[in-house]
């Protein structure tokens, strides 16, 4: 039984990190009766582990609730939760197109902050109607005027009569409900025109296929009927049609305005794409639903199974995580010196730590990860252009006529007595300088373009520490850009290890190779003979640390009693061999791949 | 070939390196210890009347500290119980400040032939840390009793801020003590030992402080006529220790005694570390083993290679193929590639260079499966 749409609510939840969404919605789904307050476990929408731990949304995890409102109708509430990090702005797309409005909340102690603009933007650019509310007055540092004045001033949205509430007390929270019913618009869907579903998340279900979480917008969907999506175009009869009351609830069906999941036994993940609109096979709309970007992995890196006949169940754990992840990439790679593994492309280094995270944890599985990569164009002599993800795969200097590398546009807030340190981490990392705005007497907006290669080696940890964690970064990609870049490679005693190679900026190539060298030596056990190691660009050798034999590798007696012993040291010794991945005839430790990443600060 | 061991668990006093089965506390123990053991190679002699034996090591802690007739007690008693050959290698090993002119009458006459003294430095400081009751003159003193007898010693070297001169001249002491047989034994941080505590303190010398006077010392020794025959022992031809080399070529032996340990039929076994308890189980007839081991396939395989890599002579192919029902050559095709440039590989032998048999770990690795 279907609801009518002006009874629903569509709507998700846009902050800065940890200004109160996650508490903010358990607060309106306990006071709607969603869950008991006995069942009511902290932040129940970060279902993930490694959300809770990291207190970040990184699945979008939709709550239908029912609310009487004090007009005496009872309404349906859709929240659709969205991530919170700069990584997962597409994420946050996805939810915003199947809102009509958005809840911003904006802290009374810290005002508006680099996420809320850049999360309130993107409400905004999708149509949707921003709804603003002051957390955390429960906070004797709150001074919701302030924030409101900023609401105002730095968004252009009225604040005058935003609820000043507390989530975490509960105070005024009813005032938001009430809100979401008067200021968010209902959905506005045909129920009787050919059937448009918007695909916003999926999961793979062992039983029942890919579960795909969907917005109706216009007509309606049941079990039984036949459908098909844009992309694929390949049929399916649907098995399961429900909401979420937060867990899955199977429902008669749903229809234009309502939020849900539906289930096809859809086996593929290719088949329902994240972002593509669902219709019905018999009698289909004729377009489907305005463009979804697909999302670019903009952060690549090589991630191999650490016991090497593990390779299918890291391809299973890849595939499984790619089922709920429209942007992560796989592609096979090959490595000399790691073996078979996958090139994998994140929206990010969040995104990417992530991920190798729930391999391990989820799945596991021990992997090592090589340095992350951006892509580059090259250019080559021939007239032809190349897009290389994969330092390996750069063709020789010979052939490149010049390359380009991909720019962001960075957006650094910041108290003003930082500005100097940033400017200088900026320079460093080959900044152009764009703008510099006082917002008030606390807040500074530096803006910068800075080529995203270096801030996937170590801007966010440098900023952190010249700003003592005050700053804060937004950025988008703006395009490519020429730059003057080599390959660097590591030698080991003579061998060029692949898995290390990186593409560098020519001005920092002699730094690095000479900071990697020296991570390495470190690293880097002695083994029987001497083992020198170069960093090299174009075949030049920039930079050399060696590695001594070691001397002394015996167990000094073994007689009658310590045949065993012995026996059980080596087996110890083997064990730890294992771990350890052979470039040549040197010997290197895995966690020499992750090493080098860490830059002095870490040491 | 076929060995004996006979452990004899007392001492006056710890060493503080030592970590064996060596009671000084329980010395009180030896008349009913020696008891048990007639008891234990009589029984044992009975289980292996069908194997003939060629070497006789009575070990410990510190053999001649006990009355020297229980060590001829012990050895009338294998000779009774068990098929030990003609002219069979019969050794005991000696602290220098526990002998004198009658225990070691009374050892030749019960038939030892071979004696091992413990020198380990013949630096009197060094000595005093490392407690053991002796001094340099008490080495002189015993090597002067065993004249003429074919006479091992062993010597420490890594000790705390030991130079290359200091083991040099050790070597030299125990030289012109008349030996023909020398043991060189890096000193080993062995866990629950004070040496340990030094070790963590960072008061032993470096591994590659180690290998130096290793290294010095090996050339030393060559000089002085005594060839490496294994990584820690030096000898003048015909004079290596026939009971060791056994444990090498992984021939059989049965273990005597508190912590000995047994090789024979395929199985490894070790006795109780207890004195007491050793005790207990032979009076009541029970078996004093506390582990067993059949050792099969793979890792006899292993073993033996493992075992045949410490040597000089390296490994004979053709034994090893007879002894495992393997083919070495063929079944360990990919090691000896990867190592073949640490390995001389000639004449159905294999061995690992000279220059590596210091840093053999790593090659032997390769070879476990």
């Amino acid at each position: 039984m279907s609801v009518e749409q002006k009874k629903i609510r569509n709507f998700c939840i846009v902050a800065h990190i940890d200004h109160g969404k996650s508490t903010l919605a358990d607060r309106l789904m306990e006071m709607t009766g969603q869950v008991s307050e006995r069942d009511m476990e902290e932040q129940l929408l970060d279902s993930m582990d490694l959300e809770r731990e990291r207190g970040i949304t990184i699945k979008l995890t939709p709550v239908r609730m029912f609310y009487k409102a004090k007009d005496g109708e009872e309404y349906v509430f859709n929240l659709i939760d969205t991530p919170g990090h700069v990584d997962f702005s597409y994420e946050v797309s996805r939810s915003l197109k199947a809102c009509e409005g958005a809840i911003l909340i904006v802290d009374a102690t810290q005002g508006v902050q680099a996420q809320t603009l850049a999360n309130a933007y993107l409400a905004i650019d999708n149509d949707l109607e921003i709804m603003p509310v002051i957390n955390k007055m429960d906070l004797a540092s709150a001074n919701p005027d302030a924030a409101a004045e900023e609401i105002e001033n730095i968004l252009g949205i009225d604040a005058s009569d935003a609820p000043r509430i507390s989530a975490k007390s509960g105070l005024n929270v009813d005032e938001v409900l009430e809100q979401i019913v008067k200021k968010i618009p209902a959905p506005t869907g045909d129920p009787s025109a050919p059937l448009k579903a918007l695909i916003f998340d999926s999961f793979y279900d062992n039983f029942k296929g890919v579960i795909c979480f969907v917005r109706v917008v216009d007509g309606s969907i049941k079990v039984g009927t036949r459908i098909k999506t844009f992309m694929s175009g390949k049929a399916f009869t649907v098995t399961e049609t429900g909401v979420f009351s937060p867990k899955m609830l199977p429902t008669d069906g749903l229809s234009a305005g309502e939020v849900g999941y539906i289930a096809a036994s859809v086996k593929s993940i290719e088949d329902t794409e994240v972002g593509d609109t669902i219709t019905d096979a018999d009698n289909p709309a004729d377009k489907p639903l305005p463009g979804y970007k697909k999302a670019l992995p903009m952060v690549f890196s090589g991630v191999f199974p650490l016991d090497g006949s593990k390779y299918n169940d890291l391809k299973d754990a890849l595939l499984k995580l790619k089922l709920n992840d429209a942007a992560l990439s796989i592609e096979p790679d090959n490595s000399v010196a790691l073996g078979f593994g996958f090139r994998c492309g994140f929206l990010g280094l969040l995104h990417m730590d992530v991920i190798q995270e729930r391999i391990e944890r989820e799945f596991n599985l021990e992997i090592i990860t090589t340095a992350p990569s951006v892509s580059y164009k090259v250019y080559k002599t021939d007239g032809s252009m190349l897009v290389v993800e994969n330092p390996t795969h750069l063709p020789p200097v010979t052939e490149i006529a010049y390359m380009e590398e991909p720019v962001i546009n960075a957006q650094i807030f910041t108290p003003p007595e930082f500005v100097g340190p940033i400017m200088e981490l900026c320079q460093y990392k080959r900044g152009v300088y764009k703008d510099l705005v006082y917002l008030d007497k606390s807040r500074v907006s530096l803006k910068y373009t800075l080529p995203l290669n270096e801030i996937i080696y170590d801007f966010f940890d440098q900023l952190k520490s010249r700003t003592k964690g005050y700053a804060s970064l937004d950025y988008e990609i703006a395009g490519y850009e020429k730059s003057d870049l080599v390959k660097l490679d590591m030698l080991l005693n003579g061998d060029v290890c692949d898995a290390l190679s990186i593409i560098v900026h020519k001005d920092k190539a002699y730094e690095r190779g000479r900071q990697i060298a020296e991570r390495l030596k470190d690293v880097i056990p002695r083994q029987m003979f001497e083992i020198p190691i170069q960093a090299a660009v174009g075949g030049k050798i920039i930079a050399r640390e060696t590695v001594k034999a070691y001397r002394k590798d015996v167990l000094a007696k073994c007689y009658g009693g310590d045949v065993t012993r012995k026996k059980k040291l080596l087996e110890k010794q083997k064990e730890g061999k294992k771990k350890m991945r052979s470039i040549g005839s040197v010997e290197i430790p895995s966690e020499a791949f992750i090493e080098i990443l860490k830059t002095d600060n870490d040491k | 070939m076929s060995g004996i061991y006979v452990h004899v668990p007392f001492c006056k006093s710890k060493c503080t390196y030592c970590d064996f089965a060596s009671y000084p506390k329980e010395i009180g123990k030896t008349e009913s210890y020696f008891a048990c053991l007639y008891r234990e190679i009589k029984g044992q002699g009975l289980k292996l009347k069908d194997k003939t034996f060629d070497t006789v090591y009575i070990g410990g802690g510190t053999p001649s500290i006990v009355p020297a007739n229980y060590i001829a007690g012990a050895i009338k008693q294998i000779k009774n119980c068990f098929n030990l050959a003609e002219n069979s290698e019969i050794t005991i090993e000696l602290n220098p400040g526990t002998v004198d002119e009658d225990k070691i009458k009374i050892y030749k006459a019960a038939g030892v032939n071979r004696f091992s003294v413990g020198l380990q430095t013949g630096y009197d400081d060094q000595l005093k840390r490392l407690n053991r009751v002796h001094t340099a003159k008490d080495f002189l003193l015993c090597a002067k009793m065993l004249k003429g007898e074919n006479v091992s010693a062993d010597i420490l070297i890594g000790l705390h801020g030991q130079t290359k001169e200091q083991a040099r001249n050790t070597a030299a002491l125990a030289i012109a003590g008349g030996v023909s047989h020398i043991s060189v034994y890096a000193l080993t941080p062995e866990v629950g030992t004070p040496v340990y505590t030094d070790y963590l303190n960072g008061e032993l010398l470096s591994d590659d402080e180690v290998a130096d006077i290793y290294d010095d010392l090996r050339e030393f020794l060559k000089n002085q006529g005594f060839y490496r025959y294994e990584v820690s022992n030096f000898a003048k031809k015909g004079f290596e220790s026939k009971h060791n080399l056994n444990y090498w070529r992984r021939g059989e032996y049965i273990g005597l005694g508190v912590s000995a340990s047994s090789f024979i039929g395929g199985r490894r076994f070790t006795n109780t570390f207890s004195v007491d308890e050793y005790m207990n189980a032979v009076i009541y007839n029970k078996s004093p083993e506390i582990s067993s081991d059949e050792i099969t396939g793979k890792d006899a395989e292993f073993e033996y290679i493992m075992l045949a890599l410490r040597t000089a002579e390296g490994l004979d192919v053709k034994k090893f193929n007879a002894a495992t029902g393997a083919d070495f050559y063929n079944d360990y095709k990919a090691a000896l590639a990867k190592k073949s440039r640490f390995l001389d590989i000639a004449d159905d032998r294999v061995k690992i260079r000279d220059e590596y048999l210091y840093v053999q770990n790593d090659i032997i690795l390769e070879f476990m499966k």
